[in-house]
């Protein structure tokens, strides 16, 4: 049972991922050239992570609480809700805001990421947080939907 | 575009520490947990929602109090050990829960 909004949500997913990572070269021998598109990429991350959680959350409150949990519940593989999905679905929330403080700090350091390598690095650290942390909700969404699978060949 | 990097660091840090602290608090208290399925319908909207419009009011209160950093040296790590802190809090408790 693929629904497309979960393809959306994850695909949004990994755009927001990606484009903080672009963040993150572009930030590696920043120039004001390179500051700029760092800005149209954080500005693009912050859209896909709130795209993301509108259409993952609508998935999540229309579909999964009544055809998915139940039979990942009762499925070999509970803790696949109960741990994974539950953490996926609380530390989601911290993404929208780590990425609009990126967002921020890239607008209000500006020139100072080719000045001061301390904010620069810090910008940098930041970034890879946001990527770290959208790759480790792909991997709990890899994990919730094998749960889901196995409890579905165990004929649930 | 003016950004006032205190208010985006305070606010970011605050906001994470209530999505926290909520998602604990409402795990272990049905009534809480009752009552913020209550006001959108679903508990993990209203704590969506609630976030978000914490996030902006903190924001926007702390602009007009605080003068902002000169630089944003240490901004970036506050939000990152929040961030980090909040994220083992919530996936140790959610660990503890299931089998306790």
């Amino acid at each position: 049972m693929v629904h497309p909004l979960i393809g959306a949500h994850a695909a949004l997913g990994e755009l927001a991922v990606f484009a903080f990572l672009w963040v993150f070269v572009e930030l590696l021998n920043p120039t004001e050239q390179r500051i700029k598109r760092a800005k149209l990429a954080a500005s693009l991350g912050v859209l896909f992570f709130f795209l993301s959680w509108f259409l993952g959350g609508y998935y999540y409150v229309e579909f999964y609480g009544s055809d998915v949990k139940p039979i990942i519940k009762e499925g070999p593989n509970p803790w696949a809700h109960g741990i994974f999905m539950e953490t996926k679905e609380h530390v989601f929330l911290f993404l929208p805001f780590l990425s609009l403080a990126a967002l921020g700090f890239i607008y209000k350091s500006g020139d100072n990421l080719i000045k001061k390598r301390n904010e620069k690095i810090a910008v940098l650290l930041l970034c890879s947080l946001i990527v770290l942390m959208g790759l480790s909700m792909a991997a709990m969404g890899y994990i919730i939907s094998t749960g889901f699978r196995i409890a579905l060949e165990a004929g649930l | 575009m003016k950004v006032h990097a205190k208010s985006l660091t305070h606010s970011t840090v605050l906001t994470i520490a209530l999505i926290t602290l909520i998602t604990v608090w409402s795990e272990m208290s049905k009534p809480l947990k009752d009552f913020l399925a209550g006001i959108t319908g679903h508990h993990w909207v209203t704590k969506g929602v609630l976030a978000f419009v914490f996030f902006i009011v903190l924001y926007l209160v702390f602009s007009k109090l605080f003068n902002d950093y000169e630089d944003i040296n240490k901004q970036g790590y506050y939000i990152i050990g929040a961030a980090i802190l909040g994220g083992l809090i919530i996936f140790i408790f959610y660990v503890w829960h299931f089998f306790a």
